[in-house]
């Protein structure tokens, strides 16, 4: 008579799948459905020609993105979606906003699965970078109303292992237990968020995506966007607004010029008026500089006198007109003296928002134009320092 | 009573202008499956956020889930610096003419408005260390916004908190002192998705109270010297009738101006009337400006505000008073500005006042003048009679037929028999004003002659202008 032992040298007895049918049966029984989103790899990223970061395979789970950082940026999912049974503890969660401006959840599920049934499923045990999608979770309740459907609860697994309560007499293991974390709104799962989502009601297509549903993007940017517009507002450029303020019209010589001259445009002039002669003429301020300081032009004429604009002088410019020449950078403004064109300031001022100055860095990084080569090939003006000058692509 | 509230929101615009300086970065993600790359632009946000907003950013739900790459901003400290601090009590004095605002259009017109001296008192210095929190999912992203960030400060970016030119603790920079690389630990550990990168940053600031604006004030009299060459406090300063020596008087431009009737003309400081001897004497022509360059009162006017038609007053200094008088535009000459005396200022008459002043040689009571009745009063320019005359002239003899003789500038009146001297000017040398009621000017004696009070050229320092 043989000697009783569980182990049977490496093979799967009928004490195993006895085990296994039973344990299975009890995730059938008491486990709740969850929607895995299968990671099958790496998006094509096309060609490359940095080495540390190869083109890889298509649906290759064991591609790597770049090997410098070891990271998988840009990930494949798998469109299917597979359910399959799990059992966790549900844990009551807090809120933790002891990280400035982060209001993440402390909840971390361990789930176990059936080892068998999710191989067979799956084609593969549960890893890192797996999406679950956990149906009894949804939401129904949420503070915004014109969401059409309810709010799905996901999470992302960080790691697989054997747990140690998943091993029978016969020492072989029959669960999969993964610790998942929330899922976030970041590159990495573009490829579900992207996804268009349909109503589970009407089967029809809501027009909004997962990440439209879920994440607060959209509110965040909405957030910056207010505070923005009010920086704006508070300061519109940089330096200091000058324009509102009044200059007293003085000659070369100090002596007072008569603030009122009259033009044919000002309409509070009537025809019987003794104060207006065929000479008179609207006299801009000579002493511009008035109201002097840092970052103050901002090639406006003082006491809001008209300028006309354009990148060469006018030939019938009169005494007191205003140029500004847009063809210097920064643009200047000029004030015709009767026989030469003076220098009055230099238009500095700027908005200071990234993206909108016209500082110097900035013409460097907001850069969109072109350099015709003498080949009559265009190329782009802006290049990195490390690529200036070499051989790139066709656009 | 409690201290007044003023809160003029200063840290909260710095914060503002901070927040915007890393607003609208983007980062890249990879190709998607139809092979296009995502430029996805960074929110920005204040980090210290409450639990009731956070909450209402996430729709009250768990399932909610955050972004990233984000940037969360937030203070963490705010200092006093002392090697920033200047003299606490100084008061910076700045003069500021507004263009003036049409309510209708909206806008600023060309011409002048409000006038005003805004008064500064020595802003607080404080440092204002922020951090910058970058969320991130990946080191990519990490360092794809690091690299855009970090080409700024070189050494520090500039920030204002408002572009108000009078805002003198407007302008500041952001300074980058340190960074935190990660928030991980490393290795990385199992359960973090997020990676926090920090940034600290100084930015040093100054806190103001509020400024005191008052409408601009005209420099008139300005005390060149407090202090006698004994070291004393000059009399000048509190003496306002020593007025040479210690003190100098200013006048707009250093412009006289001549008084004629109710108009006043503007004198430049090379220019002169006529008659100068004694341009107002009654017996003289008016004076007449000589020179051929007018200045309009407009454009001397406006070197100090605008004037408002009926309140603005010219202050005119006669030596034995002031005399002041509102102040219009000439509806038609520019270069005369009309003149309307408060009369509570004018000399008070001391002589009662005369119906006319008269060449006697010329008119008399019934040939030209009324009949001579009680009480009647004239000034006289020329001499009545004489007393080696045999036979006066006969319109100024009494009800007896005998004759009458008074000296020129002497004032007569009649008592209902005959015409008396009332005001002898041959042997009095005092300060006399009587009124004209024929023409309501007020005329003076100054001991030798009848000038008009007030009128006349007053020069540089002698006037002042009263927006």
């Amino acid at each position: 008579m043989p000697r009783i032992s569980m182990w049977k040298e490496g093979t799967h007895s009928n004490d195993f799948k006895f085990f296994d049918r039973n344990i299975k049966e009890q995730f059938t029984v008491g486990g709740t459905g969850i929607h895995v989103h299968k990671y099958l790899g790496i998006l094509n990223q096309g060609t490359s020609t940095d080495l540390s970061q190869p083109q890889a395979a298509e649906d290759d789970p064991l591609a790597i993105q770049d090997f410098l950082f070891l990271e998988n940026r840009d990930r494949k999912y798998d469109q299917d979606v597979y359910n399959i049974r799990g059992l966790y503890n549900v844990a009551d969660t807090d809120f933790d906003l002891s990280q400035f401006g982060l209001f993440l959840q402390n909840d971390t599920l361990f789930i176990t699965f059936h080892l068998a049934d999710m191989a067979s499923i799956l084609g593969r045990s549960l890893m890192s970078g797996d999406v679950l999608e956990l149906p009894h979770l949804k939401d129904y309740n949420s503070l915004d109303t014109s969401l059409e459907v309810a709010l799905k609860r996901y999470y992302v697994v960080q790691e697989g292992t054997r747990p140690t309560e998943g091993y029978s007499p016969t020492w072989w293991p029959h669960l999969w237990r993964v610790k998942c974390t929330p899922l976030v709104d970041s590159q990495e799962y573009q490829d579900i968020l992207n996804k268009i989502q349909i109503d589970e009601n009407t089967g029809e297509s809501t027009g909004s995506t997962l990440r439209d549903l879920l994440s607060t993007y959209s509110k965040e940017l909405e957030i910056t966007k207010k505070v923005v517009e009010q920086a704006e507002v508070e300061v519109p450029k940089s330096g200091y607004d000058t324009s509102k303020f009044y200059v007293v019209p003085a000659d070369s010589t100090g002596k007072p010029m008569d603030p009122l001259g009259y033009t044919a445009d000002d309409s509070n002039q009537t025809s019987d008026s003794t104060l207006i002669t065929a000479d008179s003429t609207r006299i801009s301020p000579e002493n511009s500089n008035a109201y002097s300081g840092y970052l103050v032009g901002d090639g406006l004429a003082p006491n809001g006198e008209a300028v006309s604009m354009g990148t060469s002088f006018p030939t019938d410019a009169v005494e007191g007109d205003y140029v500004l020449r847009m063809d210097f950078l920064p643009n200047r403004l000029f004030r015709f003296s009767g026989t030469r064109f003076v220098k009055v300031e230099d238009n500095v001022r700027s908005n200071p928002t990234p993206g909108k100055s016209t500082s110097l860095s900035s013409g460097f990084i907001n850069n969109t134009a072109t350099t015709t080569q003498d080949d009559n090939t265009v190329i782009s003006q802006r290049q990195a320092l490390s690529k200036a000058l070499e051989i790139q692509e066709d656009e | 009573m409690p201290q007044q509230f003023f809160y003029d929101n200063q840290i909260r615009r710095f914060l503002l202008q901070f927040i915007r300086a890393f607003s609208n970065f983007q980062v890249e993600f990879g190709k998607d499956r139809e092979g296009n790359t995502t430029l996805q632009t960074v929110p920005v946000k204040y980090g210290d956020a409450t639990r009731l907003v956070s909450s209402l950013l996430r729709d009250n739900s768990e399932n909610k889930i955050v972004p990233t790459p984000m940037i969360s901003c937030y203070i963490n400290a705010l200092e006093y610096t002392a090697d920033r601090r200047q003299d606490p009590t100084f008061v910076d004095k700045r003069h500021i003419r507004m263009r003036k605002f049409d309510q209708d259009s909206g806008e600023y017109t060309t011409q002048q408005g409000n006038a005003f001296t805004v008064e500064r008192l020595m802003p607080v210095p404080y440092n204002l260390t922020l951090n910058v929190d970058i969320w991130t999912s990946n080191t990519t992203q990490k360092l794809q916004l690091l690299e855009q960030i970090l080409v700024l400060f070189n050494p520090s970016l500039e920030i204002q908190s408002t572009d108000n030119y009078l805002d003198w603790g407007s302008l500041s920079y952001i300074e980058l002192t340190g960074t935190t690389w990660s928030s991980r630990a490393v290795p990385v550990g199992a359960d973090e998705q997020i990676d926090i990168s920090t940034l600290i940053f100084n930015v040093p600031i100054w806190i103001s109270p509020p400024s005191k604006v008052k409408k601009l004030g005209v420099v008139n009299k300005i005390i060149a010297s407090i202090f006698d060459e004994s070291g004393d406090l000059a009399d000048g300063v509190i003496d306002q009738d020593i007025l040479m020596g210690t003190r100098m008087k200013f006048a707009p431009m250093n412009y006289g101006i001549l008084l004629l009737g109710n108009t006043l003309t503007i004198l430049e400081i090379q220019e002169s009337v006529t008659n100068k001897v004694e341009p107002t004497s009654i017996e003289n022509d008016p004076p007449v400006k000589i020179g051929v360059d007018d200045i309009t009162w407009r454009a001397v006017i406006n070197q100090y505000g605008e004037l408002q038609a009926g309140i603005s007053q010219i202050r005119l200094d006669f030596g034995a008073g002031e005399i002041v008088g509102t102040v219009a535009h000439h509806p038609s000459d520019d270069t005369k500005l009309l003149f309307t005396v408060d009369g509570d200022t004018i000399p008070t008459n001391d002589l009662p006042p005369v119906l006319k002043v008269i060449n006697p040689l010329k008119v008399g009571p019934d040939a030209g003048l009324p009949t001579s009745a009680t009480g009647q009063r004239y000034l006289i320019l020329k001499g009545i009679g004489d007393s080696s005359n045999t036979d006066g002239p006969d319109a100024w003899k009494d009800t007896a037929g005998n004759d009458f003789t008074a000296s020129p500038n002497d004032i007569i009146q009649y008592d209902g028999i005959r015409w008396n001297v009332a005001f002898d000017s041959s042997t009095d040398s005092g300060i006399h004003y009587a009124t004209n009621t024929n023409t309501g000017i007020q005329y003076k004696w100054t001991g030798e002659t009848w000038v008009k009070s007030y009128e006349g050229e007053y020069k540089a320092g002698d006037w002042q202008l009263v927006i």
